[in-house]
């Protein structure tokens, strides 16, 4: 649930699409944290999640059909600490984390800043460790709007508000659970920019189940995070979320 | 035998499918994708129907290229094209097959003259003393000026007519490493002279960015008329070497009164590093260079400001071989107050850009936005208005003299 939107930094130009499928009017509508609590138990139990102090993951990142491919590690702990290292071919190295108060980013091509306001919010939701179990205070609402045909699957659909920035919608699988996609605004230096993710291929590593294919759309263009490996409570070095001198002297200019 | 007739015509029948496909697709990725849904007006059904015969008709890969080049030259912008495949290959291969090894020469055509503007050190050329300010009259015995002309005749008054002149020249010198090419030039006593020019690798490092073909990237600093910083690089690409370089470049200079970035012939590349190189100059949030308009969302090219910012003044050298984010950088720029340009006005080729390999093998480049400067002007076919229009003249060239390089030094001293 996690590996939902910020893993790629600014060069994501990422999407919408919203390819809106077949509503059912009259069908009677779970609430919405039932929806939220089934995805919880769906991919493993508040249980497993509980167990998860940090977590350290890799995989490849793909702009699909345009040759640009690259790495990504990223490492998380409690409360909701991250950081991001997308490594991409020509391009370079592009990071972006939060020690839970500042929200960064930072690349070889533009350098270090220090996110505010929904963009800020956004990524301190987005490193909330065991996200799925807090969405009641991650979001000041949510509420099943109706039932749309996801890949030939129906799914739910639910409008989370957070309390900073704007709804977002995720779509569950009514057979399965899975979240399976969502469509939002992203806050961006350069706007607001439409964005579908869609989640595949769940597994489990030793933990709860994780999406292996995130794809997202975003003006017109698309790319694919596939994730090998997850680790959890592995050992991370105590400096790993400090924010880097550079942000750092942004902080204190 | 019938058996490799038969699989010959497999092969035959393979690539005419693989073609037809790629013509779909290069239909449908404009249909989906293309920025104005009017497509200003062109029926964009009306143009699949009338040339899908066309690529079933096809039977060369020559053939197919020419159909699908029609189909997007319909739409009448830059950043559309149709990439042969094999510039994808290995480099080395490459220059055997198709030859991209330089004579060491840039060139730009002056008064309907092509004159040399740089010799680069080391090259065969430099080593038989060709000199900038040079005519060339002939290649492999072939004269330029026809060529010349009616490229400019088929160009009128296009503002891409310099870039298409020059490049026309470029690519008769270039050829497979290794190999000679005959020129025949004027000097400047009127002589005619003829050199033998061992074609070579052109100067910097092979960068690869996705499925733009692989290309050398050079950078260059120094200082200019006493303490004024001067930058030039041909490329906006590999992007993990220039970065640092443009800010050391930078830093080494933050007490220079001015610097100079020298941005004739370079015709763009990653749109991004435009805004990074603009952080270093600009220190307050929220400056944008420009807007990038696509079908979903407007894009702004927002400015993310580095620290040391550079204070001092800023100018950038540009020509009708500037394009796209060299457009981008400069006019941006020059609407943000942070620049004043010197030299001659740009291509007007603008529009951002992403390239697809087709199910045939070659690449293809489409615009994915129209782009709109801070100061609400479209570069696309217009171009960045000098502040100070400059002409690089022959007789300038012959005396070693760079007229854009001295005037935007003037105008930094000024500053004094």
């Amino acid at each position: 649930m996690h590996l939902r939107r910020q893993f790629l930094p600014t060069l994501v130009l990422a999407a919408l699409s919203g390819s809106p499928g077949l509503a059912a009017p009259d069908e009677s509508l779970p609430k919405a944290e039932e929806i939220l609590d089934k995805f919880v138990e769906a991919t493993g139990g508040k249980a497993a999640y509980e167990k998860v102090r940090n977590e350290k993951w890799t995989g490849t990142f793909e702009y699909l059909g345009k040759g640009v491919k690259g790495k990504v590690t990223s490492y998380r702990a409690e409360p909701n600490k991250s950081v991001t290292i997308v490594e991409l071919e020509g391009v370079g190295t592009m990071q972006d984390g939060t020690d839970g108060t500042t929200a960064w980013q930072s690349s070889s091509v533009q350098g270090p800043r220090v996110k505010q306001g929904d963009e800020r919010a956004m990524s301190l939701r987005e490193a909330t460790l065991r996200a799925p179990l807090y969405w009641r205070k991650l979001y000041k609402h949510a509420e099943t709007v109706g039932v749309e045909t996801v890949d030939g699957q129906a799914c739910y659909k639910v409008v989370l508000t957070p309390e900073e920035g704007k709804p977002e919608t995720q779509y569950f699988d009514k057979k399965s659970s899975l979240m399976v996609k969502m469509t939002m605004s992203m806050a961006s230096p350069m706007g607001e920019i439409p964005v579908e993710t869609v989640f595949s291929d769940y597994q489990a590593d030793a933990g709860p189940l994780q999406p292996r294919k995130v794809q997202q759309k975003a003006l017109g263009q698309e790319c694919l995070f596939t994730l090998e490996h997850v680790e959890y409570n592995v050992d991370i070095p105590s400096d790993r979320f400090d924010l880097p001198a550079d942000v750092k002297a942004l902080t204190t200019k | 035998m019938c058996a490799f007739i038969a699989c010959a015509q497999d092969e035959t029948t393979e690539q005419k499918r693989l073609n037809q496909e790629s013509f779909e697709f290069v239909w449908s990725t404009i249909r989906d994708q293309y920025w104005d849904p009017t497509f200003g007006g062109l029926n964009w059904n009306a143009v699949h129907d009338e040339l899908r015969p066309a690529i079933e008709r096809a039977s060369t890969m020559g053939q197919a290229r020419q159909v699908m080049r029609q189909m997007i030259d319909r739409l009448g912008k830059s950043h559309f094209g149709i990439i042969p495949a094999d510039v994808y290959g290995d480099l080395d291969e490459r220059n055997e097959a198709s030859g991209t090894a330089t004579a060491g020469l840039d060139v730009r055509v002056l008064d309907g003259k092509a004159i040399v503007t740089s010799v680069d050190d080391g090259s065969s050329a430099a080593k038989q003393d060709v000199h900038t300010g040079w005519e060339i009259l002939r290649v492999d015995g072939v004269p330029i000026a026809p060529a010349l002309h009616r490229i400019a005749e088929l160009d009128g008054n296009s503002t891409m007519r310099e870039l298409h002149l020059s490049r026309a020249v470029l690519a008769k010198l270039s050829g497979a490493a290794g190999t000679v090419v005959r020129v025949e030039f004027l000097d400047g006593a009127g002589r005619g002279v003829t050199k033998q020019i061992e074609r070579s690798e052109p100067p910097g490092a092979l960068a690869r960015f996705g499925y733009l073909p692989p290309a050398h990237v050079w950078f260059r600093s120094r200082r200019a008329g006493g303490n004024i910083g001067y930058i030039a690089f041909n490329l906006f690409l590999d992007p993990a070497r220039l970065m640092p370089e443009f800010g050391e470049a930078l830093r080494s200079c933050a007490a220079c009164p001015g610097v100079i970035i020298d941005l004739r012939g370079n015709p763009g590349g990653l749109g991004i590093m435009a805004l990074g190189m603009a952080g270093w100059f600009i220190d307050k949030p929220d400056q944008r260079l420009g807007t990038m308009h696509t079908r979903q969302a407007p894009l702004k090219f927002t400015v993310n400001p580095r620290l040391p910012t550079y204070t001092g003044r800023v100018a950038f050298l540009v020509d009708g071989c500037s394009a796209s984010t060299s457009e981008i950088f400069a006019g941006g720029m020059k609407d943000l107050g942070r620049g004043r340009i010197f030299g001659t006005r740009t291509a007007g080729a603008a529009l951002p850009s992403a390239i697809d390999r087709l199910p045939n093998g070659d690449g293809f480049q489409h615009a994915l936005a129209d782009y709109v400067s801070e100061g609400g002007r479209p570069l696309e076919g217009v171009g960045v208005i000098p502040d100070v229009e400059v002409k690089l003249t022959r007789q300038a060239l012959l005396a070693g003299r760079d007229p854009v390089i001295d005037t935007a030094i003037e105008w930094i001293q000024k500053r004094k």
